[in-house]
């Protein structure tokens, strides 16, 4: 019950937050992207609320089915939005960000998603499920913002905006690949060893993991070694992004996985 | 052979490799892999046979796919020791002799004036780099001196930690496929049996499924005891998750039934008339038990379904092998007359489907039933897991070096000059330029106030 009123209450803040966004976009108030920010931090607050209240109430990981996992996998891009934008000073990708943030959290309250909180079934049973979903959708989380900042660049008029976006998206990318291999592949491996008895099967979503993986990779060695930048780059950032969204929904959706929780 | 290198130390090999395997497992995902022709056949018509042809439906085992990780293998193996050599001098290799002009022209660089001769100014500069960890190496010059100053060098070699990891990756994977072993194994409680491969022997204690209070499995547990030549020298539970381990074998909690050929049945039959009057039987499917009572001789049970269906030809069938509508097909004698014959069933006691020669005016239900327990492990020897957890370190720590480690050198030229000695200094950072800045500054800040 707390939990589906703070969960309400982040959704709320984000649409404010997300309108206040556009709105500074539009009206060019500059200063108005500072209320975006405090509103977005506001839902942040109430979202996490919601996930440590259902951490508690079950008494165990806040991400065993897909409307857990999508929720935090909105919350963990807020944070990673939030970084960034103290980083880098970015008012600009605000709108953007919280934009694919809504559309997560609106997935996230679908009813195509249950929301009861179920008991774990055996093969969840792990401290791997911790390590392996959150280090995975946190890497997952900067490939979203390097989504969005590489849609930016492509869309961009100014070549000072376009460099600026060139270089987040590669920070993004540069932060999220180590997280994403660790959590995704190796912690993924490791637990697929204990609970499956073999660490690699081709299982779809191991699969789809690797593809995204390499994808990534891609972008790394294109750009470091053979000088690729600016609408190349974006452009397999942003394949990449969908890769990943990909192994996340539609390896669950249209293929058959024996990794069926989520 | 020289051209062949060449080749294969091309980064555009690579970038066409990693397409390529990408693009392949993406096929591997769309068509399902390692089933029957048939499947093939009803799925994707006259296509099937070239698909099989194609090795498409056994795509991650095919020679083709083999040949492209080969390849992959040889292209990272060769881009990695192509360029060691340079890295290695780069990182710890001596002073090269420079000059005051290229090093001006470094990214990040400055000039000041030291004060006193060329000796005690370079072991100051030398002093200052080292307090702020760098490894400093001097090379005398004619006119002077040239310190080169590095710290975070392993950054150096994030790449290479990297591309080595995925190559033990792929020997841990070749390990496996080659010296892997794997078996099921199906136990009734109870049961001892051989693993194979292995000269040793694992009994079935029990085996239990717990539920939660609310439904839904919460642990299936299989106690399992292992034998070496006939004696137990281990007990353990096996629960999904909590494999058992012994001499490198692995044995995991897979699946569980029941063993349906046999059960333990009882019936509870009564005078529809005078429901006081009914009493149990015991027996087992295929046995025939004596009953006095009701008139009757004896009572069978010709057959036991633990999933009750009707299917083609109104044959009598079981959907699945859990216990969701257990069935037993009854009969009941009096002396040579057959009195009842019929399927009761334990979730339905009202429901008798009787074949019409009810003459007994009896009724039957079926009130318990009890199959001895199986429990499925999967006993495998995987000798090639270590290699990969090896390979995974190596890329887990490769990536956080090419990322978090990089590398910073800092390039001071000193000149004897009159009156003091010329210091000019150049900076390079390949990542993180931000701080390297900062430091290079604070630097030049320190040794011009203490001149």
């Amino acid at each position: 019950m707390i939990e589906s009123t703070m969960f309400t209450a982040a959704f709320v803040f984000y649409i404010f937050s997300t309108v206040v966004y556009f709105g500074s976009l539009f009206a060019r108030r500059v200063k108005w992207a500072g209320a975006g920010l405090v509103l977005a931090l506001a839902g942040l607050a109430f979202h996490t609320a919601a996930l440590v209240s259902r951490t508690v109430t079950s008494g165990r990981a806040p991400f065993t089915n897909m409307y857990e996992s999508v929720s935090f996998f909105a919350w963990a891009t807020v944070v990673v939005f939030v970084v960034i934008d103290r980083r880098f000073r970015l008012p600009k990708i605000g709108p953007y960000v919280m934009l694919v943030v809504l559309a997560l959290v609106a997935l996230a309250s679908s009813p195509l998603m249950p929301k009861d909180v179920a008991p774990l079934v055996p093969a969840l049973q792990s401290y791997w499920l911790w390590l392996h979903v959150s280090v995975t959708l946190i890497g997952e989380a900067f490939f979203a913002v390097a989504f969005v900042t590489s849609i930016l660049y492509l869309t961009a008029d100014s070549e000072e905006k376009k460099a600026k976006m060139d270089a987040v998206s590669y920070r993004a990318v540069a932060i999220g690949f180590p997280l994403f291999t660790l959590g995704g592949l190796v912690f993924g491996m490791i637990w697929a060893f204990r609970a499956w008895g073999a660490y690699w099967s081709w299982d779809p979503k191991e699969v789809w993991t690797l593809i995204t993986w390499f994808v990534f990779a891609l972008y790394l060695h294109t750009r470091i070694l053979m000088g690729w930048k600016g609408k190349r780059s974006a452009i397999v950032a942003i394949i990449g992004f969908l890769s990943a969204m990909f192994t996340y929904f539609g390896v669950n959706y249209l293929l058959s996985s024996l990794h069926s929780y989520l | 052979m020289r051209s062949v290198w060449k080749s294969f130390a091309s980064v555009r090999l690579a970038v066409f490799l990693i397409i390529l395997l990408a693009l392949a497992s993406v096929i591997g995902t769309l068509i399902p892999q390692g089933r029957s022709f048939e499947e093939y056949a009803a799925r994707y018509g006259e296509l099937a046979g070239l698909l099989v042809r194609l090795q498409l439906t056994r795509l991650y085992s095919s020679t083709w796919f083999l040949t492209l990780l080969f390849l992959f293998a040889v292209n990272t193996t060769v881009c990695t020791v192509s360029r060691l050599g340079p890295k290695l001098r780069r990182a710890f290799g001596p002073a090269p002799a420079t000059d005051a002009a290229s090093v001006a022209a470094m990214r990040f660089n400055g000039r000041l004036r030291l004060s006193g001769p060329p000796a005690p100014a370079r072991d100051r500069v030398s002093k200052e780099l080292g307090s702020r960890r760098y490894r400093v190496k001097a090379a005398a010059k004619e006119d002077g001196t040239v310190l080169l100053a590095r710290k975070r060098r392993l950054g150096w070699f994030g790449s290479e930690a990297v591309h080595f990891g995925l190559l033990v990756i792929l020997a841990g994977g070749i390990v496996s496929g080659l010296g892997g072993r794997r078996a099921s194994l199906a136990l009734l409680e109870g049961q001892t049996a051989d693993v194979p491969h292995a000269d040793f022997q694992v009994r079935l204690e029990s085996f239990e499924t717990e539920y939660y209070p609310q439904g839904g499995v919460k642990a299936w547990k299989s106690t399992v005891t292992v034998l070496e030549d006939g004696r137990d020298v281990l007990t353990e539970v096996i629960k999904v998750n909590h494999p058992l381990v012994h001499r490198g074998f692995h044995f995991y909690q897979t699946s569980y039934g029941w063993d349906w050929e046999r059960p333990s049945l009882e019936i509870v039959v009564g005078l529809k008339d005078e429901p006081d009057s009914a009493r149990s039987v015991s027996l087992r499917t295929g046995e025939r038990v004596s009953v006095d009572d009701f008139g009757l001789t004896h009572l069978a049970v010709r057959r036991f379904v633990p999933d009750f269906v009707i299917g083609e030809g109104n044959r009598v069938q079981t959907r699945s092998w859990q216990p969701r509508n257990p069935a037993a097909l009854v009969e009941a004698w009096a002396g040579e007359e057959r009195v009842f014959a019929g399927w009761i069933f334990a979730n339905f006691p009202d429901f008798e489907g009787s074949h019409g020669d009810d003459r007994s005016g009896l009724f039957f239900v079926l009130k318990d039933f009890q199959a001895p327990q199986y429990s499925v492990l999967q006993a495998a020897k995987d000798p090639g897991a270590d290699l990969i957890w090896l390979g995974c370190l190596f890329v887990t720590a490769g990536l956080g070096l090419a990322f978090y480690w990089a590398p910073r050198e800092i390039r001071v030229v000193l000149e004897d000059v009159p009156g003091g000695t010329e210091a000019t200094l150049g900076g390079f950072a390949s990542k993180e330029r931000d701080i390297f800045r900062s430091e290079f500054e604070a630097v030049i800040e320190t040794l011009r106030r203490m001149s």
